[in-house]
């Protein structure tokens, strides 16, 4: 299913790895820059689902880090140099999440087309930027999906 | 002891001082409560358990102890988490069942002001594993519930196996 078109939407566009993809601008609060030690370092514990790689400790809060360039790109993934802290839906409650990305965000205002029957669920629509497509990603249905596989 | 505070009432529930224990298992840090133990113990005294068609369901548990009279079933901590063998040194005998889990080390006793929720991102069988979040030393640190290592009911299935194979092996000793 695609989403109908819109024009003038705000999206950030986020790089993994050589591609790019874009989140529509209002599910995205943040871009933080992990760090290695203290508050932001990612902490594990075991657990079993499959796309989180553990939490972030921001400002007091635990927010689950949810890797999903592997799903999108494979597993050849860059250095994660940043994380953009999100807002998933889940049955009508929000929740936070944090996804690693491999270089800096830009914010792009732009016409969201419709995805083609090709393109995974996941994707729901697509960026037409002078010379670059970039597809828009629904991260629920992709977080949905990895869990089903 | 130093226990962190969260600022923000929404997401850490503030606890009336529940003590806890923190122990690890595999490399991994977990916290139990405190109230949930009966007793911490090194292995003496562990036997090996074979549970014959249950033990594919009950590959976590391969040992038990005899304790005032009375079965305990070991779980392998390891094995429950998924984690990587490690060489156990301390039982954790649990009160709420006749169970007990192998753990590497227990690390101290502290108090727990506040726990937060799993994030609900969350979805495999750690929802089953954990109270919630703790913040300790900045540290995340699961609260483990005690009846995910082995329920009540699974403890009534198991001395109902073990019952059946004494009963079986005593009818061929009979014969």
């Amino acid at each position: 299913m695609t989403k109908r078109s819109k024009a003038g939407e705000n999206f950030v566009l986020f790089p993994l790895g050589r591609k790019r993809f874009a989140l529509c601008a209002e599910q995205v609060s943040e871009l933080s820059r992990p760090r290695e030690h203290g508050e932001e370092e990612q902490q594990t514990f075991p657990h079993t689902t499959r796309f989180l790689t553990g939490v972030l400790l921001r400002r007091n809060q635990i927010v689950p880090v949810a890797d999903i360039a592997p799903a999108l790109i494979g597993p050849e993934v860059p250095e994660r140099k940043f994380y953009l802290i999100v807002h998933l839906s889940d049955r009508s409650k929000v929740t936070r999440a944090a996804v690693p990305v491999t270089g800096e965000c830009e914010l792009a205002e732009a016409e969201r087309l419709p995805a083609n029957g090709k393109l995974p669920p996941y994707v729901s629509g697509l960026l037409s930027l002078n010379d670059e497509i970039v597809e828009v990603l629904d991260l629920e249905r992709l977080m949905a999906a990895e869990v089903r596989a | 002891m130093s226990v962190h505070r969260s600022s923000d009432n929404e997401r850490f529930r503030r606890r009336a001082g529940e003590t806890v224990i923190l122990f690890s298992v595999g490399g991994a840090k977990f916290a139990i409560a405190a109230s949930a133990v009966d007793e911490i113990r090194d292995l003496a005294g562990l036997q090996k358990l074979v549970l014959g068609t249950l033990g594919q369901k009950f590959a976590k548990v391969k040992q038990m102890l005899e304790r005032q009279g009375q079965r305990y079933f070991v779980v392998d901590a390891c094995e429950h988490f998924h984690l990587a063998m490690a060489r156990p040194t301390r039982l954790l005998v649990l009160r709420h069942a006749p169970a007990a889990v192998t753990v590497n080390a227990i690390d101290c006793m502290l108090e727990l002001n506040a726990m937060q929720a799993l994030p609900r991102a969350f979805s495999g069988e750690e929802r089953d594993w954990y109270r919630g979040l703790a913040l300790i030393n900045g540290r995340v640190i699961p609260v483990v519930r005690p009846e995910a290592f082995l329920s009540k009911a699974e403890v009534i299935l198991i001395e109902a196996s073990l019952r059946g194979r004494e009963a079986g092996a005593r009818a061929v000793a009979g014969a």
